[in-house]
């Protein structure tokens, strides 16, 4: 099929979302995904991702299209240049069918912090996709497109995966430039992929992965994310039980779904062992740390002087201009966090909270570590503890909102590659299950995935 | 009794890169406003810093110059401080790991003698952009162009005992940082820029009086005069029983006098934390090593050679080694053949004003070293060869000799006897009386013929050589 | 914990976010209630031995001194809230006149 029948095809699935309701995408039109097909179309076929739509996620920019961050800070903004990953999703043929909704400046986890609106759960409008990529995850589950780009800082693609029933990858820290994806926690934020199976977002990630030279936490020293071989079987595979991640009060369902994977597992000839990773209950608090410290600083150049939205104060100098720009232009969620991180970060303060978050993050990074150091393959966890929940239900209680990522999260303070598997559904809601790789080992945990995923479908699909 | 100043001083240098600190944007100075800008000195959201090697290469050869100890791994911090010349509202600097510690220099204080006063530390970080407050009425205009060019900050000991020696550690600091080609050190530019702490103390007390920073400071002298005035307000202040409140001041050039701009109770918190973009900078010996090696000799060290190996007095090898341009072409006349004294004498004589209206020697050294030997072989005279060397044909690239220019400016002295014979019939025979008064026994009358001589030749004449002939001519006839 | 409101409103005044009187106690509450579910890392002893995390590489790459600034799309003038003659502009800063 050529990339213009593509396009026209995207358009109509956009635009029944859009009348659906589910308040999905952010910036789209037809005019723009024709252009993207012509050029498409002018390309050799045979690029990896040749005539594929992918929706982005509105923290990375493009300059044929605003990039708001679901902000009224910046209503209205278009980039003047071209996130490293769009550059290397366009090269390889891909065609960027819409910027999707998400929480702002990825911050939540329902899609519900959104300065122009909430994110509808494709099978439940009552219910949060999760978030805080939960437009894109949404979109991908509605059957728009075939993947998304999201992004990570504390679990914000496979969050928002296991909610939707569909794939969710982070990768490896350093495995995909930055360049370009709107700083929210520097040393966490990580570009990552959903897909309708494995083997979508493997592609797309193997397209986007790599060193890049205007970013300097890539790691150039790493091989190249190789194409998971085929399994049949899963034999001589270890994949570690973290106790901590099997709590007595975990949601049935949850546990229900859980349940399949490991039966799965067995059946397909892998060893299952039990670790503990005593940490990781620290590393939510930990995350509310170090993420709002790093945002602090990331948000502050959102000042109204050289790009956005600026709000004049009555006073009428810089320092009204200031407070009335970014009082008025942030959500309250991203102001909470702003003034939480510039608080950990204030005289007296630092040792307290940020230098002891640098040490509890260490604590955490060093379980994983030595729990793989132990001969285990793989870890696997529930992705979330809990099904979708309901709109309205954590909006006014930040804290309960922060617990929805609670296996999520670790896994972000370790820098490590991970992924969230359709495994079944609870009520018609769908129940992800996580695993958990060492550093740069993604090829593995996506072989695996593909082979639980082949044996899971069904149960995955069935309403 | 007796009042102690103390002063310490922070000096900022850009480094002589051509590329800005985190990004690929020039650092040409004067161009349009905002059109050396990308995403990252913007402060654009995505956009990400890459350290430059350079920069870190001239840092650390700034440290190395200065003693320091380059540390084998820094952290680059993020400053954090709304500004409205701070693209993403806060500078990415060093801070609790800087990139060299613990150096020193030396110096001639006015007051003391040889002095060493210690360097703290030197860090990198990147300058903010500029403000323009008198175009817009009512408005302050933003230029960017300079944001994101790398700078070393150089943090003194408060070793410094007046203004007058503050001013003595800068001009030595400039010396060493150009001389290392780290920094052109243009204050007009803002290439180097100061700041001071001071404090007074009674002579005698171990203790450090209350300090405040002075900034503003846009010349040496103003330095000077700055901190002159500081130290005289807090004298005044302690004297008549009050007491001084940590501030930071602003020295105002028209007034000389210091203003206050905010007090320790406002002073900011600038919430330093590593840059989370930045991995450490992690500097192997090897590298280290290779900046060390890539100093040029320093100016102290160039002065005792040149005093030792071409037997220059102090003075002459202080004066040619405070500039390396002209240590280097004092060197290549010398190296060229000259006599190494005369070469002195005209690089800080006749070269150096020349070198000071247009910062460069015209006369390539080996024109110089042969206008030299032709002052020494008396083919010249010294007024002679002055002409020679302010003469347009000198520099001219297609001369090949001095010799050259002389002769055909008609200014070789001629110290052949027979021309010389010429010239003094000429003088004998017009100066009777002189020659009878001589022959009667005025022989003083000797220095009058000599100079009839060279008024004749108009020059040319060899004086040493006039005198024998002259003689031999009035007692022979 | 309890901080109060001259806290968050000080912390609000170094982060430069105005803060509107009406939803200043909500926010109090808030900001009281993720600063104790943080706080709860002091249950790990801070003697906790372990070798420092970095997420990135362990060395900062550099560049090669070259000027290759990555283009603009549109310039500075289309992006800015108020530009003129090629400046940004804000309103003046009375303290700022004297630097």
């Amino acid at each position: 099929m050529s990339a213009t029948a593509v396009a026209r095809e995207t358009g109509a699935r956009l635009a029944k979302a859009e009348a659906d309701g589910l308040n999905a995408t952010l910036h789209w039109s037809q005019a723009a995904l024709d252009a993207e097909a012509a050029r498409v179309d002018a390309l050799p076929a045979g690029g990896a991702l040749h005539a594929v739509p992918i929706a982005v996620k509105d923290n990375i920019v493009t300059t044929d299209a605003p990039t708001t961050c679901a902000s009224r800070i910046l209503e209205g903004y278009v980039s003047p240049y071209t996130a490293t990953a769009i550059e290397r999703l366009r090269a390889a043929g891909a065609m960027i069918a819409c910027k999707a909704n998400l929480d702002e400046f990825a911050m939540g986890s329902s899609t519900e912090h959104s300065a122009y609106g909430r994110v509808k759960h494709p099978l439940d409008p009552a219910r949060v996709p999760g978030g805080s990529s939960g437009g894109s995850a949404a979109l991908v589950a509605a059957g728009v497109v075939p993947a998304a780009l999201g992004s990570e800082t504390g679990g914000s693609v496979r969050q928002p995966a296991s909610f939707c029933g569909v794939v969710g990858v982070k990768p490896s820290y350093g495995r995909v430039s930055r360049y370009g994806l709107v700083a929210f926690g520097s040393s966490l934020d990580c570009i990552s992929v959903f897909g309708k199976t494995v083997d979508d977002a493997t592609r797309v990630l193997r397209v986007i992965s790599g060193p890049d030279p205007l970013d300097a936490t890539t790691k150039a020293d790493r091989p190249a994310l190789e194409a998971p071989a085929p399994r049949a079987d899963l034999k001589g595979l270890k994949v570690g039980l973290p106790k901590e991640y099997f709590p007595a009060n975990l949601h049935p369902g949850v546990r229900a779904g859980l349940d399949r994977v490991i039966k799965a597992l067995k059946e397909l000839g892998a060893e299952l062992k039990a670790v503990s990773l005593p940490y990781s209950k620290y590393a939510v608090p930990t995350y509310y740390i170090i993420a709002p410290a790093e945002a602090a600083a990331n948000l502050a150049r959102y000042d109204g002087v050289r790009y956005g939205v600026r709000k004049v104060g009555p006073e009428g100098d810089i320092r009204a201009l200031y407070s009335a720009t970014r009082g008025e232009g942030f959500g309250a969620e991203v102001r909470r966090r702003i003034l939480v991180g510039t608080y950990v970060l204030s005289a007296g303060y630092y040792d307290a909270y940020y230098r002891k978050a640098q040490t509890v993050r260490a604590l955490v990074a060093q379980d994983f570590k030595r729990a793989f150091g132990t001969g285990v393959d793989l870890l696997l966890t529930p992705t979330t503890p809990t099904p979708p929940f309901k709109a309205g239900e954590k909006t006014d209680d930040p804290v309960q909102m922060y617990l929805a990522d609670i296996f999520v999260c670790p896994v972000n303070l370790a820098g490590l590659p991970a992924l969230s598997l359709p495994v079944g559904r609870d009520g018609g809601l769908p129940i992800g299950a996580q695993l958990i790789a060492p550093d740069f080992e993604e090829a593995r945990m996506l072989g695996v995935a593909a082979a639980l995923e082949r044996v899971l479908r069904p149960a995955a699909e069935v309403r | 009794m007796a009042w102690e100043t103390v002063i310490g001083l922070e000096v900022h240098v850009q480094l002589l890169t051509r590329s800005k600190m985190f990004c690929g944007c020039s650092t040409a100075f004067g161009d349009p406003p905002n059109t050396n800008v990308c995403p990252v000195c913007l402060g654009l959201p995505g956009a990400l810093p890459v350290p430059n090697a350079q920069a870190m290469r001239l840092a650390a050869r700034a440290a190395l110059a200065l003693g320091c100890t380059v540390q084998p791994r820094s952290v680059f911090a993020r400053k954090n401080y709304f500004y409205p010349d701070l693209p993403k509202g806060y500078q990415i600097s060093q801070f609790d790991e800087p990139l060299a510690v613990r150096g020193s220099l030396e110096f001639e204080s006015p007051d003391r003698g040889r002095i060493r006063c210690g360097v703290t530390r030197l860090h990198v970080e990147e300058d903010a952009g500029k403000l323009i407050h008198d175009r817009f009425p009512g408005k302050t205009a933003v230029d960017l162009n300079r944001a994101g060019t790398p700078l070393a900050e150089i943090v003194s000991e408060p070793d410094i005992r007046s203004p007058a020696e503050a001013r003595a550690y800068l001009t030595t600091l400039k010396q060493i940082l150009v001389y290392a080609e780290v920094s052109d050190c243009s204050m007009e530019q803002g290439s180097l820029r100061v700041d001071a702490n001071v404090s007074v103390r009674r002579a005698g007390d171990p203790n450090l009086g209350t300090k405040c920073e002075v900034k503003n400071l846009n010349s040496f002298a103003n330095v000077e005069r700055a901190l002159e005035a500081e130290r005289e307000r807090q004298v005044a202040l302690l004297e008549s029983g009050g007491r001084v409140v940590q501030s930071t001041l602003l020295f105002n050039a028209g007034t000389g006098q210091v203003k206050l701009l905010r007090s320790k109770e406002e002073s900011h918190d600038y919430r330093y934390f590593p840059d989370p973009d930045l991995p450490p900078l992690v500097l192997g010996k090897a590298w280290i090593e290779e900046q060390r090696a890539a100093l040029p000799e320093l100016p102290e060290a160039k002065r005792d050679r040149l005093a030792q190996k071409y037997g220059l007095p102090a003075y002459d090898a202080r004066v040619l080694a405070g500039d390396r341009v002209i240590a280097d072409y004092f060197e290549a006349v010398a190296a060229a053949g000259a006599d190494p004294k005369a070469a002195a004498h005209w690089v800080m004589g006749d070269a150096m004003t020349g070198y000071n209206e247009t910062g460069r020697f015209a006369v390539p050294p080996a024109r110089l070293a042969e206008l030299i030997g032709l002052v020494a072989g008396n083919v010249l005279s010294l007024q002679a060869a002055k002409k020679v060397f302010a003469s347009p044909g000198l520099p001219d690239p297609s001369t090949t000799s001095t010799l050259a220019v002389a002769t055909s400016m008609g200014l070789t002295q001629v110290s052949d006897t027979g021309a010389l014979g010429g010239w003094v019939d000429e003088v004998l025979r017009a100066n009777p009386k002189e020659v009878e008064r001589y022959r009667a026994g005025e022989v003083k009358l000797i220095a009058f013929f000599v100079g009839q001589v060279m008024k004749t030749s108009r020059g040319k004449a060899d004086p040493k050589g006039v005198q024998p002939v002259l003689v031999e001519r009035l007692n022979g006839k | 914990m309890n901080i109060g409101p001259d806290v968050v409103l000080h912390v609000a005044k170094l982060a430069e976010i105005g803060v509107d009187d009406r939803e200043l106690p909500k926010l109090v509450e808030q900001f009281n209630s993720i600063v104790d579910y943080v706080a709860q890392l002091d249950d790990v002893p801070s003697t906790a031995k372990v070798e420092p995390f970095l997420a990135g590489p362990p060395a900062t790459p550099l560049r090669e001194d070259a000027v290759n600034p990555v283009p603009l799309a549109r310039p500075p003038a289309a992006l800015a809230p108020e530009f003129a003659d090629g400046f940004f502009l804000v309103p003046r800063h009375g303290a700022m006149e004297d630097l």
